[in-house]
């Protein structure tokens, strides 16, 4: 960890401040909340082209407002976090190269 | 965007959507991300598997297996799946405010009209104290919350999406609150004709006590206004005729001998230890003889595993958690039967959190 809050709580352990680092080499750091800011940058237009898909097929044309206004079915939403589960899986993968085998 | 409205749960309890919409359905999308990123983090073996490794590999040069953070600490630190699961970790969080901040910030005059709407609404009460002064020790980002948890006038809408994602799930119906209002034991004798709800934020666990306990006056206290204005939105839609009340919880302002049955759910942590020790030697002035003091919180330090010795240290220093440590390492057992308790039971479901059910003597 490095860098510390300037907040001084009563006692308790000193705070991480708004950067802290975990890597050897803080680059490091930046590239893992790069590539986590990109994923979830995917997963929002994902997310939005699933919806997009489903208004079409419900509607068979696009109003402006039914994107935002649509909400899946509990079916639909349960598979639609099930996909986002293997999504996040197959992001995250890497990090088995970093441990030893089970 | 979501929408407010009512729902029934499997159980036949009432429910409601409170979590206010936020701005666009992109933030929405971003924020199941994040929830879907964090429960991977959570269950990821590969950084169980490298410390236990390195544990295993401290044993076999020692003769004896590390139990003292100290002994291990630097060891797990150099670990590069404990680098990468800790950057993950506090990523994840960061992600979550700095969405949520703007998103709710963005509807900021919409969602201050509608909390003050609700403020003067019944069935229940708000009782704010316009000269309340929060404690220095409050000024803390407490899971890393922008704006601490009294500061913003959105930090009760803050805190309420924040668990939202940190819960992975359980917080959407109140499902963990109702869970475990549902396990605390009555006072023996079975009166239960008021009940203090400790530190209550929003107020999920207060109104799942009312639920549970309908005849008694149920109130609930925190020193945020801005989430008891929320907790109290949240109570009026569920037509709950609960209080909830400006207080510290060391020093509520109660008769003595006035309470049947206290609830506090992961507040001990949060305080410093001096106010752990206030808060527990309040309790025994407002709990009746007989009355029942139910804690759920975070488990003891002599309880703990390496890894999770490893984990708390962590996240005390990472994700605000300032004074978590000074409260797992301390005598809360004792402390209780110092001030007249009884702990008539203690557990752990395998998890973070220990449960103490106390009765006053």
């Amino acid at each position: 960890m490095s860098n510390v809050s300037e907040q001084t709580p009563e006692g308790g352990a000193p705070l991480a401040g708004d950067h802290p680092t975990y890597f050897a080499d803080p680059i490091q750091d930046t590239l893992v909340n790069m590539l986590m800011e990109l994923a979830a940058q995917v997963w929002v237009n994902r997310e939005r082209m699933a919806a997009l898909e489903a208004v079409l097929e419900a509607r068979g044309g696009l109003d402006p407002d039914a994107v935002e206004e649509y909400r899946p079915t509990p079916e639909r939403a349960a598979a639609l976090r099930e996909e986002r589960d293997r999504f996040v899986a197959g992001l995250l993968k890497e990090i088995e190269r970093l441990a030893p085998p089970e | 965007m979501q929408s407010t409205d009512t729902s029934t749960q499997g159980d036949g309890e009432q429910s409601v959507e409170a979590l206010p919409a936020l701005d666009r359905r992109a933030d929405l999308s971003y924020l199941d991300f994040v929830e879907g990123f964090r429960a991977f983090v959570l269950d990821d073996t590969s950084y169980q598997r490298s410390a236990e490794h390195a544990l295993d590999h401290l044993e076999s040069i020692n003769g004896i297996r590390p139990s003292r953070l100290e002994e291990f600490k630097s060891t797990l630190d150099e670990l590069p799946a404990v680098q990468m699961h800790n950057r993950l970790m506090r990523t994840q969080q960061e992600m979550k405010w700095h969405k949520l901040a703007p998103s709710l910030g963005a509807r900021r005059a919409e969602l201050e009209k509608e909390l003050a709407d609700f403020d003067d609404q019944g069935p229940g009460k708000l009782l704010l104290d316009p000269d309340f002064q929060p404690p220095g020790y409050v000024n803390v980002h407490f899971h890393l919350q922008p704006g601490t948890y009294y500061k913003d006038s959105l930090s009760g809408f803050m805190y309420h999406w924040g668990t939202k994602v940190f819960f992975r799930g359980d917080d959407d119906r109140d499902v963990l609150h109702d869970k475990l209002v549902d396990l605390v034991p009555p006072p023996a004798d079975g009166r239960v004709e008021r009940i203090l709800d400790l530190a209550c934020s929003v107020g999920q666990s207060t109104t799942a006590l009312k639920r549970r306990f309908p005849a008694a006056a149920v109130w609930g206290i925190d020193h945020s206004a801005p989430m008891l204005r929320v907790a109290h939105r949240r109570a009026v839609l569920l037509k709950s005729d609960v209080t909830f009340a400006q207080r510290l919880a060391e020093q509520t302002g109660l008769p003595d001998d006035h309470i049947d049955l206290v609830f506090a759910f992961i507040l001990f942590h949060e305080l410093p230890i001096r106010i752990v020790a206030a808060t527990v030697k309040e309790m025994a002035r407002v709990l009746r003889p007989g009355g029942v003091f139910h804690v759920f919180d975070f488990l003891d330090s002599a309880s703990m595993s390496p890894l999770e010795l490893y984990h708390r240290d962590f996240d005390a220093r990472n994700n605000g958690e300032a004074y978590s440590q000074d409260f797992c390492d301390c005598d809360f057992h004792g402390l209780l039967e110092a001030n007249g308790f009884s702990v008539k039971h203690t557990g752990t479901g395998g998890g973070y959190v220990k449960t103490y059910f106390a009765e006053k003597n």
